[in-house]
């Protein structure tokens, strides 16, 4: 089941609050579109980004695709292992296979989907 | 031929692709399967066993009359009049100064008919223009006829045609069109592909086509989605149009002197402006590179200028690694390197096709 704990892009990729740091990751739509991976490029620390600004690259056996940032803010850890297992965030894209913890100012995840219009826009995607 | 969803056409297998969990998108104004869950393993089950794909999106066109080889002689770019009768051959639509429009097998059928396989994208273009070419011949369309192709591909294809048809002798020549004898009666075949590996092109009915997809099914053989279908036929460096060939590439740039026999005396559209053509000056090359998969458009550097664009790319399944194809002068040389959206990584230039043909074994 998709977590009801979170906000969504309608690029899919999710941001979970808690404090004043974001996880970011993308849904299992994304990984399932996409289907099998073979590449994935994540920021360093210290970056920083606007929303809806590309932080890296997702890349599959059939298409590449941007990894847009949800929020404003610094990144302050990525899940780098996960570039070498990627098999990690074809299976757990909501939990072991985030992508980056992001600091933010405030509470700004404005204009992000929550879980019901996120699957409203997958069912009609699919 | 429209590309809006409504408007798609299907396959008379639609239905067996989506039991199968085919992930189904719009190809060429069809809906198609691309993939059964695994573009890799399905390309594997081709290289290793035998694999399947509809591929009933591409246009079957049947020319009949009495001067009809003549006039295909003149209408394409390769040699149709010493075509023997049961025998396919590989060869391209020209315009006037010798660009590729297309790439097709013609099939001669009898002395005086031939079938025509074009790709789906270019079906009314071809179609058009073929009409106006072969004035006089009878031309039929039967793309949308209820039937269909489906490619049979791989080292056990052979095995499969033997137990669909019963008769262990079974062993027709490469590029040889034949019948066999199956339990839905009278299926006509070609020995040719689009994979490089030994296999076949069925070419069912409209009564045929579901109970032979389902006895390929029963016999183990995997189903292939288009994914995989241009993985296997990159490996084998086969040109798809749109990609290696096009209207700018002559069939010389291609490589592809074997699909214009007879070019330098025969009558042909297209044939005095290759006699004229000066040796190309770029050519085909292949690549491989790391992880990164090298997608259509992307920049080719050579000592960091750039010197071509990629024509296709893929993650090669029989290599393990990513490959690719890209158009480059002749005379560069150096070190080669890919823009991969803005970052540059190191390409290693490979000998054409990445994959040995097995085709013909």
């Amino acid at each position: 089941m998709r977590p009801n704990d979170r906000s969504y892009l309608d690029s899919h990729e999710w941001a979970k609050i808690d404090g004043n740091i974001v996880t970011v990751g993308i849904s299992d739509f994304a990984v399932e579109q996409l289907g099998e991976l073979v590449y994935l490029d994540l920021p360093e620390a210290g970056a920083t980004f606007i929303a809806g600004e590309a932080f890296g690259e997702v890349e599959s056996v059939k298409a590449v695709s941007d990894l847009n940032c949800p929020v404003v803010g610094e990144v302050l850890e990525v899940n780098s292992g996960l570039c070498d297992n990627l098999e990690d965030l074809q299976n757990n894209p909501f939990e072991s296979g985030w992508l980056m913890k992001v600091k933010i100012e405030g509470d700004n995840l404005d204009g992000m989907l929550d879980l019901a219009a996120y699957e409203e826009l997958v069912s009609s995607q699919s | 031929m429209s590309t809006t969803t409504s408007q798609l056409l299907s396959t008379p297998l639609h239905q067996q692709h989506i039991d199968l969990g085919g992930k189904i998108v719009p190809f060429a104004g069809w809906s198609m399967p691309v993939d059964y869950g695994s573009i890799l393993n399905e390309a594997k089950a081709v290289r290793e066993g035998s694999g399947v794909f509809d591929v009933s999106h591409m246009a079957r066109f049947v020319f009949r009359g009495e001067d009809v080889a003549n006039k295909l002689d003149y209408a394409l770019g390769g040699c149709i009049t010493d075509q023997l009768v049961g025998v396919a051959r590989y060869t391209m639509l020209l315009q006037d100064d010798a660009g590729i429009l297309d790439d097709l097998l013609t099939y001669r059928l009898a002395d005086d008919e031939f079938m025509l396989v074009v790709n789906a994208s270019n079906r009314d273009r071809d179609w058009d223009l073929l009409t106006e070419r072969l004035n006089g011949v009878e031309c039929s369309d039967l793309t949308e006829d209820g039937g269909g192709i489906l490619a049979l591909q791989g080292p056990e294809s052979l095995n499969v045609l033997r137990q669909l048809s019963g008769d262990d002798n079974f062993a027709p020549a490469f590029l040889g069109l034949g019948e066999i004898e199956t339990d839905f009666g009278t299926l006509f075949f070609a020995r040719t592909g689009y994979t490089g590996e030994h296999g076949y092109e069925l070419f069912p009915s409209a009564e045929q086509i579901v109970p032979l997809w389902m006895a390929l099914m029963s016999l183990d053989v995997t189903p292939v989605g288009l994914g995989s279908r241009d993985i296997l036929r990159l490996e084998a460096a086969l040109p798809l149009y749109g990609h290696e060939i096009h209207e700018s590439i002559t069939p010389f740039d291609a490589g592809l002197r074997f699909g214009v026999r007879g070019w330098k005396t025969r009558d042909f559209i297209g044939g005095d402006a290759l006699r004229a053509l000066p040796e190309p000056d770029k050519h085909l090359i292949g690549f491989t590179c790391e992880k990164r998969i090298p997608r259509e458009g992307y920049n080719v550097l050579c000592d960091g200028e750039i010197v071509g664009t990629i024509c296709s790319g893929a993650m090669s399944v029989a290599l393990g690694k990513p490959i690719a194809t890209a158009y480059v002068p002749k005379n560069v040389d150096g070190e080669f390197s890919i823009d991969f959206r803005g970052k540059p990584h190191a390409a290693n230039c490979v000998d054409l096709p990445f994959v040995p043909h097995r085709s013909r074994d």
